[in-house]
């Protein structure tokens, strides 16, 4: 959908939509908030809804960020300990590989 | 028409075309020059118990590496510390392949994978990659039960052990058997990888590329835990490891019923057993002549030695001649069956077993004596098994006077050898003796190792002999042999409280025993074997080419669900023990219908027959034979990581091969990446320029429809 030909209206209820449905645990919602928005929010000249649509995307930008802290995380952690543990990493994997710890 | 000429010909021209494709063309595949594929491989697989993991593993993709052939030390030297091409492929010389130098291969990151040349040329005096205290964990003697004889403090039973086949390498180990692989392989490091002057060799160098990428990892419990979740949850399953399975043989001079289980009656039984099992460090091979050989040929011709008389003169006790599979890892065949009975899912009960007399390593007798290994510490604890036991031991010693075997007990303090009896002593302190060719430590310099074979047993033939004439020689080897057997047939019919006046009459026939040996140690594909043998078995291939071997492994095989080697004693014992009837093939297949035959007490086998030209062709026995499952009871009780009972399972694995090829240095090849890359964008570079700038160039051709009017 290409942003230009819509009314700021419309704009500022979709960057809503995107931002609220992150909190559904799908921050790729947020993601795809930050760089659709940011020309937006950032580039273009002032806008009466402008400033609304800012403030979405720097607190999508903010969730986004936290998700990609706890997710790097916990995948450093499991893919680093996953064989040390045993019974409870077979239980927590999906696809264990053949033949390597 | 002249348009019409021209597709005429047009068309004959195609045509011609074609036709020189079909007669001309062949395929010429790029793979096929560069990698050549070595048939027959002996890789060294994985196995695991309940806390280790033992043998090989290589990466999912294989392990390639430089070949250098190991004669000397300073060739390993250069593998390991000079060498400018890491890592390498080791071509190990027989000599080579020692716990020392293995162990600094395996310490080493410049090693990717080892070949051994397995040969007799530099073979050292001995060479046992078995532990040396075999099955300790799971004999009779632990913390509770004579804590004093426990892992081998009073006998080292294995002292020439090195315990290479329970280390756990990451590289793969594979054996070169085959001469003429040998031979290319060898060319090509001597054409490519020689050093020349002290330099280094240049590339191209001559590598190899061994796959044998295991599935299972850690030990037993993983593996079935990680096979177990596959199972309910993936959507394609894969199975890791399977537990090394098979079936024992196990027969009895009066016949017993088969569906009865746990006999009620009064009934006493001796019994007579054997192991039927070996192993090595690479798959599959286990040739075991004197470790297992030895005792099954003994047992086979005391079998054949009592028949005869017994069906005359039969004595008051029964006698159970059994047959165990699976000893070699931790007693599985004779644990399963001690268990059976324990919990009277067996037609025999504990309660009914007389004594037990087993027959271990005897082949490498040699004039020396035979020894009988008793158990100490029942002996000490119970006055009755101490009095049977000296009574089995004056009666061997009176027999053994009259035969001219000298017979001789070792120290009184001295615990049992490895052996299936230990596992009847766990259960209940039953009387019996073990027979062996050794007094202390085994006497066995190739104990569960590739090099046990026909040479180690001493079984020679003169030179010029056909296969024929060979298979029914009497060597010396047969001979010591078949006063084994008598000896042990003569004990068994004394034990079971047979008459002395017909111990005379029993003697073991040293042309059956000559003939054992040489389709056990020698051919299996020979006329008596094939005589003995149902004809779709004989068809399906097993009797290949070669002796047999007799590791335990998985079923089911291309020939069916049992071992060949316990199809081989299966039908022995049926021809032994067995009587001839008249029934046809479908008969003998469901002999349900017919009133005279009564498939409880025993069973029916169809036979080839002889393969001489006048014989009658296939006719059906009816023999007391039977199998019984051989399969650990820890995976019955699914106590993966039980320390009672054997825990070995064998991973799976998707295929295991090797090839030779030529590799360039990494430079060429980094060199060639290179070029393609500056390639690739410097084509994306002109067809971008060619793109913005189309006005320009192809301008000319829309010019001039404008200009025309």
């Amino acid at each position: 959908m290409n942003l230009e030909r819509i009314p700021n209206e419309e704009k500022l209820s979709l960057c809503r939509r995107y931002y609220l449905g992150g909190f559904a645990f799908l921050p790729f919602l947020w993601l795809v908030n930050v760089m659709w928005f940011f020309k937006e929010a950032f580039l273009k000249p002032a806008y009466t809804e402008q400033p609304q649509i800012k403030s979405y995307v720097k607190k999508s930008a903010l969730g986004l960020l936290l998700w990609v802290a706890v997710l790097t995380t916990w995948i450093t952690i499991f893919q680093h300990f996953r064989a040390r543990w045993g019974e409870v990493g077979d239980y927590l994997s999906f696809t264990i590989p053949l033949g390597s710890a | 028409m002249r348009k019409m000429e021209k597709l005429i010909s047009i068309n004959c021209v195609k045509l011609l075309i074609t036709a020189l494709f079909y007669t001309c063309v062949s395929c010429s595949s790029v793979e096929q020059k560069i990698y050549v594929e070595l048939n027959d491989t002996v890789p060294c697989v994985r196995l695991l118990n309940a806390t280790h993991q033992i043998g090989c593993q290589s990466s999912m993709s294989g392990d390639t590496g430089v070949l250098h052939v190991l004669e000397s030390e300073s060739d390993l030297d250069w593998i390991l510390n000079t060498g400018p091409h890491p890592p390498y492929m080791v071509i190990m010389e027989t000599a080579f392949f020692s716990r020392s130098v293995m162990l600094r291969m395996k310490n080493s990151s410049r090693v990717a994978g080892v070949a051994v040349i397995v040969s007799r040329t530099g073979l050292a005096e001995n060479f046992s990659p078995h532990t040396t205290c075999p099955n300790q964990n799971t004999g009779v003697y632990s913390a509770k039960y004579g804590p004093e004889l426990a892992n081998c403090n009073v006998t080292t039973w294995n002292p020439l052990g090195n315990g290479l086949s329970y280390e756990d390498f990451a590289f793969p180990v594979f054996a070169l058997k085959d001469e003429n692989q040998t031979q290319v392989i060898r060319k090509c490091y001597e054409d490519h990888n020689l050093r020349l002057n002290g330099s280094a060799p240049q590339y191209p160098l001559c590598a190899m590329q061994l796959f044998s990428h295991m599935h299972a990892v850690t030990d037993t419990v993983t593996c079935m835990r990680r096979t177990d979740l596959q199972n309910r949850f993936s959507i394609n399953p894969e199975i890791l490891c399977d537990p090394l399975n098979d079936y024992n043989v196990w027969a009895s001079t009066r016949p017993l019923n088969n569906s009865a289980k746990g006999q009620t009656t009064n009934e006493s039984f001796v019994i007579a057993a054997t192991r039927l099992d070996g192993r090595s460090f690479f798959w599959q091979e286990a040739p075991a002549a004197e470790g297992t050989v030895s005792g099954i040929v003994t047992l086979l011709a005391a079998v054949q030695a009592l028949y005869p008389v017994i069906q005359l003169a039969p004595p008051p006790r029964n006698i159970f001649f059994a047959f165990f599979q699976g000893e070699a890892f931790d007693y599985i065949g004779s644990s399963k069956m001690v268990y059976d009975m324990e919990r009277k899912e067996f037609v025999i009960d504990l309660n009914n077993v007389h004594s037990m007399l087993e027959i271990g390593q005897v082949g490498l007798r040699n004039g020396r004596d035979l020894w009988m290994h008793s158990d100490p510490i029942s002996r000490m604890n119970s006055s009755s098994v101490e009095e049977e036991v000296s009574d089995m031991m004056k009666n061997m010693h009176s027999i053994a006077a009259g035969l001219n075997v000298s017979l001789d007990e070792p120290p009184a303090s001295q615990p049992l050898p490895p052996s299936s009896f230990q596992r009847f002593l766990r259960a209940r302190q039953i009387p019996g003796l073990v027979l062996a060719d050794h007094r202390t430590s085994f006497v066995n310099r190739y104990y569960e190792s590739m090099y046990d074979d026909a040479e180690n047993l001493n079984v020679s033939y003169p030179p010029n002999l056909s296969p024929e004439e060979k298979l029914v020689y009497e060597t010396e080897a047969a001979k010591s042999l078949a006063e084994v057997a008598t000896l042990v047939a003569r004990s068994l019919y004394k034990q079971a409280g047979g008459d002395d006046s017909n111990l005379n009459n029993i003697t073991a026939d040293p042309k059956i025993v000559a003939q054992l040996l040489y389709g056990f140690v020698i051919q299996k594909n020979n006329s008596w074997f094939q005589s003995l043998l149902p004809p779709d078995l004989t068809k399906k291939g097993i009797l290949s080419s070669g002796p047999p071997q007799f590791y335990i492994g998985l079923g089911p095989r291309t020939y069916g669900p049992v071992h060949s080697v316990t199809l081989f004693v299966q039908h022995i014992m049926a021809n032994l023990t067995g009587t001839v009837t008249n029934l046809t093939e479908t008969q003998c297949q469901k002999p349900d219908d017919i009133s005279t035959e009564n498939k409880d007490l025993y069973a029916y086998f169809w036979v080839s027959g002889s393969t001489a030209v006048n014989s009658s062709g296939p006719f059906c026995v009816r023999a007391p034979v039977r199998l019984s499952k051989a399969m650990s009871p820890a995976f019955e009780r699914q106590e993966y990581g039980s320390q009672d009972y054997s825990t070995w399972t064998e991973s799976r694995w998707k295929s295991i091969r090797a090839r030779v090829f030529l590799v360039a240095s990494r430079e060429l090849e980094m060199l060639t990446l290179g070029v393609g890359v500056a390639v690739l964008l410097l084509s994306l570079l002109v067809t971008y320029f060619l793109s913005s700038k189309a006005e320009l160039l192809f301008s000319s051709a829309r010019e001039t429809p404008t200009t025309t009017y």
